[in-house]
């Protein structure tokens, strides 16, 4: 009868060093199954949508390749605001130095 | 906790105070899993000394709260609820609802029998 065990375990060896498991006959509590746990961390991480690269992003990636990435609104605000300038209705120059006191 | 949160904002849903921080929960256990994996084997395994296993609890126990996996919520990206969020969609029922009904999500209609 021992003898079948111990044919028993060499098989059961053999078969761990097959499927790469731990070899533990006895069901001593090592802790294995922590080990064969995958990681949830990157599943888990991906759950929001991240941002996507704006304008800006673009322009400073692709401003080595020597690619322009035109920025439509930005530069409609600028035509606007040079326009407003020809004209003298541009909002006033911010006043530099401090500010007089005021009075009450 | 500031010291987890994304020095740039990097979201693309909704953001309110409560998403940002579950995101950072999110990427403050991603980083610490390994470690947290690591102490986890040496608490279960037996064949350690008790001393051994005793500090690896401890240490476990010690980590910040924001590293463990019990404080992740699924929230909806649409409007940041923590309630009633379907997984499969991360939204809301409501949400859902109205998405569905737009035909916003493939796959997915309104069903009568």
């Amino acid at each position: 009868m021992s003898n079948l065990r111990a044919r028993m375990l060499d098989l059961l060896k053999v078969q761990c060093k097959l499927f790469s498991t731990t070899y533990n006959p006895d069901g001593i509590r090592a802790g294995n199954k922590i080990l064969r746990q995958r990681l949830r961390g990157p599943a888990l991480a991906a759950y929001y949508p991240r941002k996507a690269p704006g304008i800006n992003e673009l322009q400073k990636e692709f401003a080595n390749l020597e690619l322009l990435v035109e920025d439509l609104a930005a530069d409609d605000r600028l035509e606007h605001i040079t326009a407003l300038k020809a004209r003298g209705k541009s909002a006033p120059k911010k006043k530099k130095g401090p500010t007089a006191d005021k009075k009450r | 906790m500031s010291m987890f949160r994304a020095k740039k904002f990097d979201l693309g849903c909704f953001a309110n105070v409560k998403t940002i921080r579950d995101h950072s929960k999110r990427k403050a256990f991603e980083a610490a899993e390994p470690e947290r994996q690591a102490l986890r084997y040496m608490v279960r395994n037996t064949t350690l000394p008790q001393r051994t296993r005793a500090v690896a609890q401890l240490q476990l126990t010690q980590m910040h709260c924001y590293t463990r996996p019990t404080q992740i919520r699924n929230r909806c990206i649409l409007g940041g609820k923590g309630r009633g969020v379907l997984r499969d969609f991360k939204m809301t029922r409501f949400n859902f609802r109205m998405q569905a009904l737009q035909g916003n999500i493939p796959g997915v209609k309104k069903a009568s029998w």
